[in-house]
């Protein structure tokens, strides 16, 4: 497949944070692509650097004491070192997204309504009522009932999952090519969240979207995503398709992550297999593997030596590992 | 939204019948007899007698309280014993000189504070930032009886502008231009007191917003920088920007007599430090009442605009 079919390709992307602390790379060279229509996931731990990524992509890091090198080329359009007024030119039509928290992301004194018909007048030049019009369908588009009454709503008057929807909404205003969806749903009930999800897959098989899932639950891009890049301290540690990572993972730390969230098929009472130790802190990075201290098969050389992505038996799948697990193909899925 | 300014209303209504009770007091409070006053100290028991009835001070405090008030809310506050003119007249002459100070020196203050708090709010610590940090607190520790002799001095005297010197009060009425010349030096001189709180408060309040989940939102909807201050940094940032206006504004009405009595303009500060030192009770009363249900009013009406502005404020 040529480059030029891909909706995204990213190469070597790096973000680092000028903090008092030094230099924080928290993104530290990441390549990956995506084709249209596919939907990725994002996997990681808290501070993995998975949101840095997912903003980065965009051009959407704060726009003071960060540096980003590499490339990230979207839908035809170098976002690394592009102007902010060139990025406003893609952001909202070739990509949007949807933030982690509706609660913080909605402006609490602005309607509902002009939130979402914003982009419409002022970057499609629509009139108020054409605008309102699509605002109100975008409101049904997304579930949320009585839609009329809703535009004059503010977000305070809205429950987490329709305040969710209308962000949601937001981002599909300007018909975008890729949603990043950062942990949608991570402020929510849990019975909210299926729901969203749902929602996000509906919406991607109607609108011909292509959808980046991050998230540090599992359970969440199972069933969802084509593809899955697994990030452990700002760098990708494996990646493959969603049955490959989930069934033939070759980097412990993939095998850790799996471990350590819930299954339905396990009896009532089982103790929860967590990683020993901590994240890193990205400011001291040790020369070695990321995952070494907490790597039960960790070695001299996993301590002194990165281990750069290698691939794995499957066509695009990649780990990066110096002892990595055997690998089960051929055996039966547990 | 409307229980709430129902609410406000009777509230206010309270605190407005407290104020009129304290202003009636205070004419209580003084040392000395009326009837004494107005007869002279030669005065017999008799004539007292005769004159307290006249006056109405043989009845309960009460009584009196409720005739005062009844005469009061009819626009009649009594004749001044010194100059034999109605008190409501001379208010009514020098209250419209206030609110015109105030006006000017607002629509001065936000005209600077607001584009230039938007303007360092962007990069904290930036070179505009740290000047105008500077700049502020410098301005917030000289008194405004030295920017107004320094002004006098240099603009007066020195360029010998007219209409700005001392006693030259010119009224609206008579020449405009002249009148705006006249108040321009003590507006500026307000200006800058409230100039000083509303950069600080509004430039705060602003950083913190632009650190907001919601204004990189904003942001990815690919809209300009200039719409993400005005349209979705200012609005939830002016609460406390709102908030200090109406205490200032009530403070300008209540405390703007220092200008006043150094350029000799003739509004309500000049008035009442006038009245206060020849003596002039009812006045002083007059005054004082009409300032504290207007420092009541405004603070009232900056309540209702906060709660349109964030209509948080009214939902929790």
């Amino acid at each position: 497949m040529s480059e030029n079919e891909k909706l995204l390709v990213v190469k070597d992307l790096v973000t680092t944070f000028a903090t008092p602390g030094g230099p924080l790379p928290a993104v530290g060279g990441v390549s990956f692509d995506l084709d249209q229509n596919e939907t990725l996931g994002i996997v990681g731990e808290s501070g993995s650097g998975k949101t840095v990524l997912s903003r980065t992509i965009m051009g959407l890091q704060p726009r003071t004491n960060v540096t980003v090198s590499g490339s990230a080329l979207l839908n035809g359009f170098e976002v690394v070192g592009a102007s902010e007024r060139a990025k406003r030119q893609i952001w909202g039509t070739d990509v949007a997204m949807v933030f982690q928290d509706p609660m913080t992301s909605l402006n609490p004194v602005m309607r509902i309504g002009k939130q979402i018909d914003e982009s419409l007048r002022v970057r499609h030049g629509m009139s108020r009522s054409s605008a309102k019009h699509r605002a109100i369908e975008l409101l049904e588009l997304v579930g949320i009932p009585s839609p009329q009454q809703r535009y004059s709503a503010y977000p305070g008057q809205l429950s987490g999952g329709m305040r969710q929807r209308v962000v949601i909404a937001i981002a599909l205003a300007g018909s975008p090519k890729l949603l990043m969806a950062d942990e949608p749903t991570t402020g929510l009930d849990v019975t909210i969240q299926a729901q969203i999800l749902n929602l996000l897959d509906e919406l991607k098989e109607r609108l011909k979207m292509s959808v980046i899932l991050v998230t540090h639950d599992l359970g969440v891009v199972a069933t969802r995503t084509s593809r899955i890049i697994v990030m452990y301290a700002g760098r990708i540690v494996e990646m493959g398709t969603t049955r490959d990572v989930f069934q033939d993972h070759r980097m412990p730390y993939t095998r850790a992550l799996l471990e350590s969230s819930p299954k339905v098929a396990s009896p009532s009472h089982t103790r929860l297999v967590t990683i020993p130790g901590r994240p890193p802190n990205l400011l001291k990075l040790a020369a070695g593997c990321s995952f070494a201290p907490r790597c039960a098969y960790a070695t001299d050389r996993c301590r002194q030596e990165r281990p750069e992505l290698q691939p794995a038996g499957d066509p695009g799948h990649l780990f990066a590992c110096w002892n990595p697990l055997p690998t089960t193909r051929g055996a039966t899925p547990q | 939204m409307l229980r709430y300014v129902i609410r406000r209303l009777v509230m206010l209504l309270g605190i407005v019948f407290v104020i009129s009770v304290g202003s009636f007091y205070l004419i209580h409070l003084l040392p000395g007899d009326p009837a004494v006053v107005i007869l002279g100290t030669g005065a017999t028991p008799q004539n007292k007698l005769i004159l307290y009835k006249q006056l109405g001070l043989n009845r309960p405090i009460y009584e009196q309280y409720f005739t005062w008030i009844g005469n009061v809310l009819h626009g009649n506050m009594g004749t001044s014993f010194i100059s034999q003119t109605s008190v409501a007249s001379t208010i009514r002459a020098a209250l419209p000189i206030d609110v015109e100070l105030i006006v000017l020196s607002q629509i001065l203050a936000f005209a600077a504070a607001i584009p230039l708090a938007m303007r360092s709010s962007r990069r904290p610590d930036g070179p505009l930032d740290r000047i105008l940090g500077a700049t502020s607190f410098t301005l917030l520790s000289v008194p405004s009886f030295i920017i107004i002799v320094l002004l006098v001095l240099f603009i007066s005297i020195k360029l010998g502008i007219p209409h700005t010197g001392p006693s030259s009060y010119v009224t609206l009425s008579s020449d405009w231009i002249a009148n705006l010349e006249s108040l321009a030096l003590p507006a500026f001189t307000l200006a800058i007191g409230s100039f000083v709180v509303y950069y600080r408060v509004l430039r705060s309040d602003l950083i913190a917003t632009l650190q907001e989940e919601f204004i990189t939102m904003a942001r990815s909807k690919g809209i300009s920088q200039r719409r993400i201050m005005w349209r979705h940094a200012f609005r939830p940032s002016s609460v406390a920007l709102l908030g200090s206006a109406g205490v200032n504004i009530g403070g300008l009405l209540a405390g703007g007599f220092v200008v006043q009595y150094l350029l000799a303009i003739p509004g309500l500060g000049f008035t009442l430090i006038n009245a206060i030192n020849m003596s002039d009770y009812l006045l002083v009363q007059g005054i004082v009442l009409v300032v504290s249900v207007g420092v009541v009013l405004i603070n009232f009406i900056f309540d209702f605009i906060i709660n349109i502005v964030d209509p948080r404020i009214s939902r929790e």
